[in-house]
């Protein structure tokens, strides 16, 4: 599978830096001739690849004013996708050092109870079990004019 | 035990349905705004979202004020809930300076009104009664 190879790569990686022989070269911040290397013999993506350089999705607020910068989008990048695999996730992936956090198990259950209300039609099964719990002082009843508590949609 | 547990569900159910109709009408209003609809179960995904999401929050600003030395949550412990975003940030941080400058306000007010009331009162002491409202406004 790709966990394990791309693991290897890491300890490969790690070995580098820890080895003896590395330590002397290595009181910069940069690599050193022999790191720059084997970077660019295994790791570094070049046009003959024939992939695309792996990026990560920009922070985007649709409600607020954007101050981050919008990279200019290439075509020559793979966007790494963060719900391309969504019918996955209702499940908690295997760990190898870190456990799941909380907001990861949170996360799990929320795709998990959409799963379960993917295929309902109409009435929210969420909705009739929570809503005879609803005590008005607890809300801001000015809105009251949301069309929530009688529309049918 | 068993009636505490109960009990505890009980707010929870009750906490939920709260978040859920106020998320309906925050989503209404969006819905509006971009003209399109939200099904009952999209509404109702937000506002589990967002139920656990408190949970998160609720979490990370406990740990925010300790590591300060603080055991009251306070603005800035919110603000660094938005750390990650520069755009979050700066809408967190401008809604804290808002809240800040019309609570100076009110307070301005009610020691007008007070040192107008009771005339001649030891300055400390009336510092002590100034902090004692801030104090519960951060509650």
């Amino acid at each position: 599978g790709r966990r394990p190879s791309s693991l290897q790569h890491k300890s490969a990686l790690f070995s580098y830096v820890t080895g003896q022989k590395q330590i002397h070269g290595h009181e910069n911040w940069s690599l050193s001739p022999e790191e720059f290397e084997t970077w660019d013999r295994l790791y570094r993506i070049k046009e003959s690849d024939g992939v695309k350089e792996p990026i990560l999705p920009q922070t985007r607020f649709e409600t607020l004013e954007n101050m981050e910068e919008i990279p200019h989008e290439e075509e020559e990048t793979h966007k790494l996708s963060l719900s391309e695999w969504r019918i996955w996730q209702n499940h908690p992936f295997p760990t190898f050092v870190v456990d799941h956090s909380d907001r990861c198990y949170h996360f799990i259950s929320v795709m998990e109870m959409i799963e379960l209300m993917r295929y309902e039609q109409g009435d929210c099964s969420y909705e009739l079990e929570i809503r005879p719990h609803l005590h008005l002082e607890d809300v801001n009843v000015q809105r009251n004019k949301s069309h929530l508590l009688t529309t049918n949609s | 035990m068993e009636a505490t547990e109960e009990e505890r569900l009980l707010l929870t159910q009750r906490l939920k349905a709260a978040v859920h109709y106020t998320v309906g009408c925050l989503c209404q209003d969006v819905a509006e705004d971009k003209d399109v609809q939200f099904t009952k179960q999209t509404i109702a995904a937000i506002s589990e979202i967002t139920f656990r999401q408190c949970d998160n929050f609720a979490k990370d600003l406990e740990m925010f004020a300790r590591h300060a030395k603080r055991s009251t949550v306070t603005t800035e412990d919110v603000k660094l809930l938005a750390r990650r975003s520069n755009s979050l940030l700066k809408y967190i941080t401008q809604k804290s300076e808002e809240l800040a400058s019309s609570n100076m306000e009110q307070k301005e007010k009610k020691k007008k009104k007070s040192s107008a009331a009771k005339g001649g009162k030891i300055p400390g002491e009336q510092e002590a009664a100034v902090n004692e409202s801030e104090d519960s406004n951060m509650a």
